[in-house]
């Protein structure tokens, strides 16, 4: 009985916390199966019957082309950032890199400005290389900005594996290439996994660099969200059908994959 | 391990695809052109905008140098650019230490096993990752003039009948604050929970063998472990709250009149709806010097044994 009651006493909180996090969020998503009558009238209706309408509008705007866009993008800036960065931290982790301090503040730094500082100067440069307006241009962007988040938290992973291993297989005559990819880089893989999720995401969600660097038929499913917020006539539901399609993927991703989140999310910097 | 830099210097002659030094190339070449072409080229653009009278509306700005006048000009008398930052301060001292506050706690809270863990983590999950855009457009509607559900419950208990609470100057930063808040708390229990289960067992166990309470367990055990991490939420935290710009730009625009104004929108006004931009890249380099400044800091104190 009493063991009872202590867990009904620890869930309380939790279902409180639930509703806060998931309300908002099941609301638009009730508004996205609404006509515009249902979601503006007063009282709320609460029962209404559900409409695909605002689904079928914005495909048929072109949204599953960007949607596309987007998972191009995620996969090659991640796939760009991961590379050069996993190799970098590496590096700053097990040899002494000259200035290797410097470098690793300076890709720090890069993302301590704001993204809009550097949103224009990059179009300008990107302009006169002929990428501007293309997903080239974002690629880069979002694989700079993520650049950081790599290199640091791959730096404190592999600060973490025992470096006695390498030494071994360095030993048995195993060359810097073949310790690097067979046994560093696994024995990071809860970590290297947190970090790719996390930089997809981030590249996914991101705006500004989208709104600024892309353009026409490249823009990314994110950056197309505001043409429809600005639309004279108000076209709340499919704005609210588009936030549900931008975020579902991620959602989903996020629910397979959290356990790595909630292991790898560590910066290394609690040893366990 | 450490002094391997230094045995591969002995080989410098012959060119070994397989030596250490090659590897060293292979891992350094890539971020040095990289941050080259899309990280140093564009700070340097904008340093020297920022020295320029550039204007893409004003046919009497076209790009002189005139020195540090842009600087001299916002840091002694630009008002807008000091409420700017005013509001951005308010901000972060607001939210950071409520997300940090909150999500310690949640994350001590669900730091245990039980049925439907993984649902529900994925569920608390929600507002940070989804699109910070996203997370607008939802406050958006739910605030949504006379048909907003909360809206229409504020308007029943009185309140905000007559304006939005949107159009209000201090209900709009309140708010934008809230907003962060949901967004964002997530994000640091997460890093603490991530934490939390990383610790090692011992300590806690050895201390519960010499009878710690559990308070005594969470403010001499586990807090003191989970340090460099609270270090990087706060400091992850401090630096994007300050940067915050998606949801005042969806949500007020920096209005009413110039009362949500940070200085990020106020460099995006100045940059792209002026197209003042000497001015705003003057702006956005006294912000990222700033965070640099903030960083700098911080990692003094992370680096503290």
């Amino acid at each position: 009985m009493m063991r009872r009651l202590r867990r009904i006493l620890y869930a309380v909180p939790i279902g409180i916390l639930l509703i806060t996090t998931v309300f908002p969020y099941a609301w638009v998503l009730m508004a996205s199966f609404k006509v515009h009558e249902d979601l503006f009238s007063r009282p709320i209706r609460w029962l209404f019957s559900p409409t695909v309408e605002n689904y079928v509008e914005i495909l048929d705007k072109g949204f599953g082309a960007y949607f596309l866009n987007s998972v191009i993008v995620g996969i090659c800036s991640t796939a760009l950032c991961l590379t050069i960065g996993t190799l970098t931290a590496y590096a700053l982790s097990r040899y002494r890199v000259p200035a290797g301090q410097h470098l690793f503040f300076y890709i720090l730094a890069t993302r301590l400005g704001p993204p809009i500082a550097y949103a224009l100067p990059m179009y300008l440069i990107f302009d006169k290389i002929g990428i501007a307006n293309s997903l080239i241009g974002v690629i880069l962007a979002h694989a700079t900005f993520n650049l950081v988040l790599v290199v640091w938290m791959m730096k404190s992973f592999f600060d973490d594996v025992p470096r006695e291993v390498e030494e071994a297989a360095f030993l048995d005559g195993a060359g810097p290439f073949r310790v690097f990819f067979q046994i560093a880089l696994p024995m990071t893989y809860t970590g290297l996994v947190a970090v790719i999720i996390f930089v997809l995401i981030f590249s996914w969600n991101e705006l500004l660099f989208a709104l600024v660097l892309t353009g026409g038929e490249d823009r990314t499913f994110t950056a197309m969200i505001p043409s429809l917020v600005g639309h004279p006539k108000g076209l709340w539901p499919q704005v609210a059908a588009a936030c549900i399609f931008q975020s579902v993927p991620v959602l989903v991703l996020i629910f397979f994959v959290q356990r790595y989140l909630v292991r790898g999310l560590t910066f290394g910097a609690v040893k366990g | 391990m450490q002094d391997r830099g230094d045995t591969a210097k002995v080989r410098i002659g012959k060119f070994d695809l397989n030596s250490e030094r090659a590897f060293l190339w292979v891992c350094l070449v890539p971020v040095l052109v990289f941050l080259a072409i899309v990280a140093v080229a564009p700070t340097t653009a904008a340093i020297i905008d920022s020295f320029r009278e550039l204007s893409l509306l004003s046919f009497g700005a076209r790009g002189e140098f005139i020195g540090f006048e842009n600087y001299r000009e916002l840091l002694s008398s630009d008002k807008k650019f000091f409420t700017a930052v005013w509001h951005t301060c308010l901000f972060v001292v607001v939210v950071v230490p409520i997300e940090f506050c909150g999500g310690l706690a949640i994350a001590l809270w669900i730091n245990r096993e039980f049925r439907g863990r993984r649902l529900i983590l994925t569920l608390i999950m929600i507002p940070t990752v989804i699109a910070p855009i996203v997370v607008g457009l939802i406050w958006y509607l739910f605030f949504l003039p006379t048909f907003g559900l909360f809206t229409q419950g504020l308007n029943d208990l009185g309140l905000f009948r007559d304006t939005g609470v949107f159009s209000t100057p201090e209900s709009a930063l309140a708010v934008l604050m809230l907003i962060d808040i949901w967004e964002w708390t997530p994000f640091v229990m997460l890093i603490l929970l991530a934490g939390l289960t990383a610790m090692p067992k011992a300590p806690i166990e050895a201390a519960t063998l010499d009878g710690a309470s559990r308070r005594q367990i969470l403010w001499y055990v586990q807090i003191p472990l989970l340090r460099p991490l609270i270090v990087i939420a706060l400091l992850l935290r401090s630096i994007d709250a300050s940067k915050i710009f998606d949801t005042v730009y969806v949500l007020t625009g920096g209005g009413p009149g110039d009362s949500t104004e940070m200085v990020t929108t106020f460099a995006h006004r100045t940059s792209f709806m002026t197209w003042n931009l000497g001015y705003g890249a003057a702006i956005c380099l006294v912000l990222a010097f700033a965070s640099l400044v903030m960083a700098a800091i911080f990692y003094r104190v992370v680096a503290r044994p």
